[in-house]
């Protein structure tokens, strides 16, 4: 429906920005993801990248959700909404997108004009004037597009090195929490390279700071970790 | 809440042209400028008019009452009824519609009467000719198809698609549902449902007695469509407030909008669900936006229109979260690219099955959960939730440590413990930890839903943690934690 599109489109000349959090131009983050990102936020306007989709993705737009931003997640048909909730990100400001069709990249540049917050699966991996052209979108519009999958020209990118399940055995206990150490790279010589250890997620769903496992010289990406299972509780 | 009456089901509509301005109201067209004019307008005096001509219609349909106690009024002047009951007692369609005619002429007022399956077509066929149309059982379709599209109450798909060869509703109806929802979104939806002789919901019985118009007045008038919209949002939330005093929601409203030097716009918006306040509002929006009025607002008014009965807290569901202009704007946007109904916000349900979960409803409608998610669902899976969730499991195979696949007896034991999991398709992974089986009877009195499960946990060696289960002899894979 072209003349739809063209029509709604034109609705808006001149945007209210009066729901857009003020601030220095960083969205907030759940606290044990601020010293994976430089300035402790999401900068408004940038691409990161979170390897697979997963956990991660969703609990980067906690933080601002809480904040009273609103999140859209693209192309994840299988998006787990309750772990969304779990950890941290309310179900009440979100908008699913679940296929986006052949011009996904429209559909997320209609979306980075209205939501704080773009989470998206690559469909497919978009030419390097596509890239550019949504980049633009997020800076003119102040979003950020947090992408599942490979963006070359991300600011940040994340990536989540080791993890292991806790509460499980041969046959008893269940699924607990999952200890993991992700690592972040920012763009350019000068960034140096964080990384931190998370419950990804913890007991409850939530995503907290985890302990560095004992034994772990550093935090180089494989710190050498082998550490067996703990679990929280006594398993029953 | 789209209705689902089954083609087939009789209605009578009774049309009264005295309360009909013009056929504007009925074509969808903005009658811009000739409303107030009052062609044959019985009370053309401007605010007051239409309840003014509501009460007086009330006189009508209080003959038609004598007919059949269940009276639909679609707007003054154009009423509906069931005609099953009323045509075995008064011998058949045809001597009812007679009848009622004559009675209704009585009282001194012309009508037409026409009938049809469904409403829509038993309201055309009341606007064929002189006295309407009776449409034999079974033969609406061929009735619609050879009417032109503009009688579809859309404006702007009745511009669009005889641009694109579609001049008659036989020639929508040959689309396929899917594609026309899909190509033309909800009205495209809607409009399909019309075409294909369906109804877009069941009839209700009578409207209420009060008047549940609101209305704004603007001193000084706004020059602007901002304040206007603006306040169409808090009257918006007005009128769902006494609709839900009255136990009644509207799935279509009409805006009417006066201006300074006497025009007035007025358009009948529908919805496929129900009309938000925001969604009022953003109608309001469109409306201003595609007038170019030259003088300022002096008033505003929203009518609801084809009331239903309200099934829940509609209104409160989305509790504080109410999308701001900006976020809203850009999901209408989204959907109008890819179809109302594949722009969603998820509701949390209740349920056993993490896909059972999570109610995906369309932006703009309202939704409420079947199965509550704040009670108790023996069998769920405590936290944490798995970030993927499948809505159709993965196929998969479990394998014990000789490679025959995992089996679990009646009484819960295990085969074997499992060694390798291949999902989808994918290459087997060996499974490093795993826990259950954990039987699970849903829904054991409804054969048609209910499901036995044995469920596991499992991790394997890359890391990854699957929800699998076992379900009449197959393995599936629900989610994945991740």
């Amino acid at each position: 429906m072209e003349t739809g599109v063209a029509r709604v489109i034109s609705l808006s000349p001149a945007r209210h920005r009066d729901d857009v959090l003020t601030g220095a131009g960083l969205l907030p983050v759940l606290p044990a993801l601020r010293e994976l990102l430089p300035g402790g936020g999401l900068q408004r306007g940038s691409v990161v990248t979170t390897g697979d989709w997963g956990l991660l993705s969703l609990a980067l737009a906690a933080g601002a959700v809480a904040d009273g931003a609103w999140c859209a997640i693209v192309g994840v048909p299988a998006a787990g909404v309750r772990a969304a909730a779990q950890a941290g990100l309310d179900p009440e400001r979100v908008l699913l997108v679940a296929e986006p069709g052949p011009s996904w990249a429209q559909v997320v540049a209609s979306l980075l004009d209205g939501f704080d917050i773009v989470l998206l699966r690559l469909p497919d991996q978009p030419s390097a004037q596509l890239r550019r052209k949504l980049e633009a979108a997020a800076r003119r519009y102040g979003s950020v597009l947090v992408v599942a999958g490979d963006w070359p020209g991300a600011q940040s990118r994340l990536l989540v090195a080791d993890a292991e399940w806790t509460g499980i055995g041969a046959g008893h206990g269940r699924l607990r929490a999952r200890k993991a150490q992700v690592i972040a790279s920012g763009r350019g010589a000068g960034e140096r390279t964080r990384s931190a250890w998370l419950w990804l997620p913890g007991p409850d769903g939530a995503v907290t700071a985890a302990a560095e496992p004992a034994g772990v010289a550093g935090t180089g990406p494989h710190g050498g970790y082998s550490g067996t299972a703990e679990p929280l509780v006594s398993s029953g | 809440m789209t209705g689902h009456a089954a083609a087939g089901r009789r209605v009578l509509v009774l049309r009264c042209p005295a309360w009909l301005d013009s056929d504007s109201a009925s074509s969808g067209n903005v009658s811009s400028g000739s409303a107030s004019s009052g062609n044959d307008r019985a009370d053309s005096d401007g605010a007051g008019g239409d309840s003014a001509a509501a009460r007086a219609f009330e006189s009508v349909v209080a003959v038609v009452e004598d007919f059949c106690p269940q009276v639909e009024v679609l707007r003054p002047g154009v009423c509906a009824i069931a005609t099953r009951g009323p045509a075995r007692y008064f011998g058949g369609e045809a001597e009812l519609a007679r009848k009622l005619t004559e009675a209704v002429g009585r009282s001194g007022v012309i009508c037409q009467a026409g009938i049809a399956d469904g409403l829509f077509a038993a309201g055309l066929a009341a606007r064929a000719g002189p006295t309407g149309l009776l449409v034999p059982p079974g033969e609406t379709p061929e009735f619609l198809a050879g009417l032109p599209v503009g009688v579809l109450d859309m404006p702007e798909l009745c511009e669009l698609l005889p641009r694109l060869g579609i001049e008659t509703l036989g020639q929508l109806a040959a689309l396929r549902p899917a594609e026309a929802a899909s190509r033309f979104g909800p009205p495209g939806k809607l409009a399909s449902r019309l075409a294909r002789g369906l109804d877009p919901r069941p009839l209700i019985p009578r409207p209420p007695a009060a008047d549940l118009s609101v209305q704004l007045e603007f001193d000084p008038p706004a020059e602007q469509s901002e304040p206007a919209i603006f306040a169409a949002k808090a009257l918006a939330d007005q009128m769902h407030d006494q609709l839900a005093a009255a136990g009644l929601a509207c799935v279509r409203v009409q805006v009417q909008v006066r201006c300074a030097d006497g025009q007035e716009l007025s358009r009948l918006w529908r919805h496929d669900g129900l009309l938000s306040a925001l969604a009022v509002a953003e109608r309001v929006r469109w409306q201003l936006d595609g007038w170019r009025g030259t003088a300022g607002i002096i008033l505003l008014r929203l009518v609801p229109d084809q009331l239903v009965r309200a099934t829940g807290r509609q209104l409160a569901l989305w509790g504080d979260s109410v999308p701001s202009d900006r976020v809203a704007r850009a999901a209408i946007r989204v959907q109008a690219m890819l179809g109302h109904d594949r722009v969603t916000r998820p509701v949390m349900a209740g349920g056993r099955r993490p896909a059972d979960q999570v109610l995906l409803v369309p932006f703009g409608d309202t939704g409420v959960p079947q199965r509550p998610a704040d009670r108790p669902w023996p069998d769920q899976i405590p936290a944490p939730a798995p970030a993927t969730v499948f809505g159709v499991p993965l196929a998969a195979s479990v394998t014990d440590g000789s490679d025959r696949e995992v089996t679990v007896s009646g009484r819960a034991q295990l085969s074997a413990p499992p060694a390798r999991l291949s999902a989808d398709g994918s290459p087997a992974r060996a499974i490093t930890a795993w826990a259950g089986p954990w039987p699970v009877t849903e829904r054991w009195w409804d054969p048609r839903h209910g499901r036995r499960q044995a469920r596991f946990q499992l991790v394997t060696e890359d890391g990854a943690a699957w929800l699998a289960a076992l379900q009449d002899g197959r393995w599936l894979i629900e989610a994945r934690y991740d």
